[in-house]
């Protein structure tokens, strides 16, 4: 037992590091194996631990680690464990706080932080088998936790580094004798792991996936980044921060030109002079959006990552019900396309737009003109300044009469030559946004321009509303998929003009050219360790980036979007017509089969003789027992051969054998296993002694068959 | 921590025990016995332990929550768990499976008293069988901490003895008790174990009577009787050089000490003094006491390095001394 105040330790200080990891290396080795095989343990469930500090409260954490490393000087000084009193205490402890924090004991958080607590506090009580165990399981268990916040390719590699710790420590539990090494019982975890595997993916490819067996508690969905689906100055400028992937889209053929690439999610035409909101549907009422496709479809497949948000992102403008297995959709009238329950989980769907298209009634009359009504209500008392400026265009003479198509020319010229701004960062607008944007910051981001813009189109008496989605995106390069990411997060406008329907406007696209022309966006401040390898090679890291999303993007699309469809589809590739999930079970079933009969014939092959000698020796003694001899278990050729002179075998009217040929070949049968090998076989030649003994074998395994037998009666 | 194997739950009920002795003794009753076994499939036996089931319980717990948060990430774990834990049924099975147990001939055993059982596994197939534990199958009843099993690791392609305590209840030829072998490798959620009866049987001394009555007096040749055990080689003639086999407390030390010469105590003619044990010496009627009586006898008789011979019903065994006499008496002693 080593204590902290050895004499090594104050000399150590001085040294370099390399030296002093090999001491504490050593220190390590030369621990009590009860100690050694506790502080792995520790350290394996510190790792399982470690992803969770992010999101748990930070007592939680703290209480973890702390718990975690009293526990390993415990052990390391090889003193006793706490008593009950003190378990008992910091649990209750733990578990009032959860309750503080959380306000409940159930539901995915309070659940988690109370099992990570449970797993520190657990391992003060090691005295019983079944406790060691009850830390395994929980263990297992706080892995899966680890899923609910993130299944990207780093936390799966993450939880297979956890999963082959607790199984080698497992190994080490069992190991009583001696000392075993923990790298040997890491083998051992290895191998079981690997054996594990092929049973791993029969099941993930085959396991039938279910609905949910029962609805979840409501913060199952955590609150991700994203659009929302209101539209409040601001929303956006934070998603521009955001650099994780909104969804991956593969387009059939070429990608279209990023002016094209308008991905349309929630469309907004209730303003309250703060917030845009969706119009509230009414569902049955709902008519189908009119549109009409000119010009040639693009089809292309779209992953979308969780949202949360029943909202399913296309490019303007879907013209055919996009495919979707198992989730019925529907789209609004004004062409957003919706999910019936929130994406929570990697979803793949395809689709097909096109670029041209006409949407909405051509001329406004009856019906039509009230429904249009709508999109030019304003509240009143907000942006007065606005207002006027609409009065003014409205008795400009330039302007009048030349309907809606001039007045959106008109006011994009304004954004072009006015002095206005595209920035991530603009002034505090205050409550009449509108004015402020058109007259006194004269800068925004996408979102205020646009609302601004929509703002002064409905004083003009035009009708026009926010529609909010992605635009642009990445092609990466490796899998040829264009990556959308939150900061292509953006809000455009669309205006509807006699004559031609609902037309897309993107003012922010007058103010900055380049936002919506090229990949080039505006780009919050980079960290220090991205911006030495931008400098160092600007290339490098784009190519970093792609083939780390590809890698990324491939895991997404084989593994965590593996769905009931997915797997369906696999089962009709097997060759079944109408796969459902009892041809899952019966192909499970197959295979459990085969793998059970693989198993057998490998035992039979096992227990049956494999040695050639030695079969063809048995042979030789089940002959002889047919003859009527009593040739007695496990009998040597030599033994075979005295029974043989001791009671030749009886002599045939027939063909007249005795059996002196047969003895000769026993005895040629015993010189092949054991007379010592001829001199000329060195190592060099041994290669062609074991083909030419092979050929001997052969060969008396030949003079046997034509061995003059007794013919049997 | 360790988790070495704990023994069977002690029995709930008188009841149980009783079952489960009945049905260990009605298994035990219909296996072939052998000096040395090979185990294969048909000998070795498999089933979840507890932990097993506890693994089976996390599991379906995985599944469910992977299943309710479709968590395909989830999925793999549990699948990789699960096969994790198919393999280790095989490992554990093969850990056994091929092995070679063998009881070596014990070399001195007394009825009641602890009987060394030496039992070699060996291990032919040339891959290490860590954490395999054997025991006696017996019945007797032992304290909750008493650990039956012993534990080691058989090196590939060497072999390993194994030291086991029994207790014969009686003296003659005894039936070995039935072994078992078991191993919880890798994993410890599987238990897998053997049960194997050895053949040979045991020969066992009766048990040595604890306080028994002096020696009888031991007869001169020619029958004047002497003073029983008093006589342990006190008198002597004279000494002589030492030779190879005299007894270390002939020597006469101080001689040794004086000159560095060894020399023994030259005993006045042993060959005049025998004794003669005999079941009417020991005045006992009770058979097996009487035999009790005896085996004492011939234990101090060698202590005290005498002259002794033992007159059975069937066999007379003439005087003499040394450990071959002494376990001709035993067996004697033993078998009739």
């Amino acid at each position: 037992m080593l204590s902290a105040s050895s004499p090594a330790s104050p000399a150590s200080a001085g040294q370099p590091a390399r030296s002093r990891l090999a001491a504490l290396r050593q220190r390590f080795t030369r621990l009590p194996r009860e100690a050694r095989d506790t502080l792995f343990l520790l350290l394996v469930i510190a790792w399982i631990i470690a992803p969770h500090l992010g999101h748990l409260p930070t007592w939680c954490g703290a209480l973890a680690l702390a718990t975690l490393l009293g526990r390993g000087a415990l052990a390391v000084a090889g003193r006793p464990l706490p008593g009950a009193l003190w378990r008992v205490g910091l649990l209750l402890i733990a578990v009032g706080a959860t309750l503080a924090t959380h306000r409940t004991l159930f539901g995915r958080d309070a659940g988690v932080t109370l099992i990570v607590v449970l797993l520190a506090l657990k391992t003060l009580e090691l005295r019983a088998r079944r406790d060691a165990f009850v830390v395994f399981f929980l263990g297992f268990f706080t892995m899966l936790t680890n899923f609910f916040f993130s299944q990207s390719l780093t936390t799966a590699a993450a939880m297979l580094v956890a999963l082959l710790g607790l199984l080698t420590a497992l190994v080490n539990a069992h190991r009583p004798v001696g000392r075993p090494g923990l790298g040997t019982s890491a083998g051992v975890a290895l191998r079981l792991a690997l054996w594990g595997t092929p049973v791993m993916v029969a099941l993930f490819l085959l396991f039938p996936r279910v609905a949910p067996l029962w609805s979840l508690p409501t913060d199952a969905r955590s609150a991700k980044s994203g659009l929302s689906a209101t539209m409040e100055v601001g929303n956006i400028t934070q998603l521009a921060l955001d650099d994780s992937i909104a969804m991956r889209v593969k387009f059939d053929g070429a990608v279209p030109p990023q002016p094209e690439l308008y991905f349309r999610g929630p469309v907004l035409s209730e303003f309250d002079g703060r917030i845009w909101r969706p119009r509230v549907l009414r569902r049955s009422a709902d008519p189908a959006p009119d549109l009409q496709a000119l010009g040639a479809p693009v089809r292309y497949q779209v992953t979308l990552e969780p949202t949360q948000q029943p909202w399913l992102f296309a490019l303007d403008a879907v013209t055919e019900r996009p495919r979707i297995g198992g989730l019925p959709t529907r789209l609004t009238p004004d062409l957003q396309w919706l999910a019936e329950r929130p994406v929570t989980e990697l979803l793949r769907y395809t689709a097909q737009s096109h670029p041209q298209y006409r949407l909405g009634p051509l001329q406004a009359e009856g019906a039509t003109r009230i429904a249009l009504q709508d999109d030019v209500d304003l509240p009143p008392g907000f942006n007065p300044r606005t207002l006027q400026l609409a009065a003014e265009l409205q008795r400009d003479p330039r302007l009048a009469g030349r309907g809606a198509g001039a007045l959106v020319e008109a006011m994009l010229e304004r954004l072009r030559t006015g002095g206005y701004r595209y920035t991530l960062e603009p002034a505090p607008a205050g409550v009449n946004t509108a004015d402020a944007f058109w007259f006194d910051t004269k800068e925004g981001f996408c979102e205020h321009i646009a609302s601004a813009f929509v703002v002064l189109m409905r004083a003009l008496d035009v009708p026009a509303r926010v529609v909010t989605g992605y635009q642009g995106g990445e092609l990466n390069r490796l899998d040829g998929f264009l990556e959308v990411r939150q900061s292509d997060a953006h809000a455009w406008a669309e205006v509807w003009i006699a004559g031609q329907g609902w037309v897309r406007v993107d003012p922010t696209a007058a103010v900055a050219p380049g936002r919506t022309g090229t990949a080039q966006r505006l780009a919050p401040p980079q960290g220090a360790i991205t911006q030495a390898i931008g400098t160092l090679s600007p290339d490098l890291l784009a190519r970093l980036r792609q083939g780390w999303s590809a890698l990324n993007n491939s895991w997404n699309q084989w593994v965590l979007n593996y769905t009931q469809n997915r797997q369906l589809d696999f089962l009709r590739n097997l060759g079944f017509e109408e796969p459902d999930w009892r041809d899952l079970a019966r192909v499970l079933a197959a295979l459990v089969g085969l793998a059970a009969a693989v198993s057998a014939v490998w035992a039979l092959w096992q227990r049956a003789q494999h040695d050639p000698w030695l079969r063809l020796l048995e042979r030789a003694r089940a002959r002889l027992r047919r003859a009527g001899l009593a040739v007695p278990e496990g009998a040597t050729p030599r033994a075979l051969v005295q029974l043989l002179q001791s009671n030749p075998l009886p002599r045939s009217s027939t063909n007249g054998s005795d059996s002196a040929p047969l003895v000769d070949w026993l005895l040629a049968l015993e010189r092949w296993r054991y007379a010592r090998p001829t001199d000329g076989a060195t190592t060099q030649a041994a290669h062609t002694t074991a083909a030419s003994r092979r050929a001997d074998l052969a060969a008396l395994r030949r003079r046997f068959t034509q061995l003059p037998w007794h013919p049997r009666r | 921590m360790n988790l070495r194997a704990t023994p069977l739950p002690p029995p709930t009920s008188g009841l149980l025990a009783a079952w489960r002795a009945r049905v260990r003794r009605w298994f035990v009753a219909r296996l072939r016995a052998s000096d040395t076994v090979t185990l294969t499939q048909r000998t070795v036996y498999i089933l979840p332990t507890r932990a097993g089931l506890m693994l089976g319980a996390t599991l379906a717990v995985l599944l469910i929550a992977s299943i309710n948060y479709q968590l395909n990430l989830g999925y793999l774990l549990t699948f990789l768990l699960a096969g994790s834990a198919l393999a280790a049924m095989h490992v554990g099975h093969a850990n056994l499976r091929g092995l070679t147990l063998h009881l070596l001939p014990t070399a001195e055993a007394f009825a009641l008293s602890p009987l060394p059982l030496e039992v070699q596994l060996s291990e032919s197939q040339g891959r290490e069988r860590p954490a395999i534990a054997v025991r006696v199958l017996d019945e007797l009843p032992r304290a909750a901490a008493d650990d039956p099993w012993v534990w080691t690791d058989v090196p590939a392609r060497g072999s390993v003895r194994v030291h086991l305590a029994w207790r014969a209840s009686h003296r003659g030829r005894v039936r070995p008790p039935a072994l078992s072998a078991q191993t919880h490798y890798p994993l410890g959620i599987f238990r897998v174990w053997t049960v194997w009866q050895p053949a040979a049987p045991l020969l066992v001394y009766p048990a040595p009577e604890a306080h028994a009555p002096p020696l009888p007096a031991g007869q001169a040749t020619d029958g004047v009787p002497l003073a029983g055990s008093q006589r342990g080689g006190a008198e002597f003639d004279g000494v002589r050089a030492w030779r190879r086999g005299d007894p270390l407390r002939n020597v006469v030390w101080k001689k040794w000490a004086r000159s560095g010469e060894l020399v023994s105590r030259d005993h006045a003619s042993p060959q005049s003094f025998e004794l003669w044990l005999e079941p009417a010496l020991t005045g006992l009627s009770d058979r097996e006491a009487m035999l009790s009586r005896l085996c004492a006898w011939v234990l101090a008789a060698d202590r005290a390095d005498l002259l002794y011979g033992l007159r059975l019903d069937a066999v007379d065994i003439a005087p003499g001394r040394g450990p071959v006499h002494r376990r001709a008496c035993l067996e004697a002693l033993a078998t009739c």
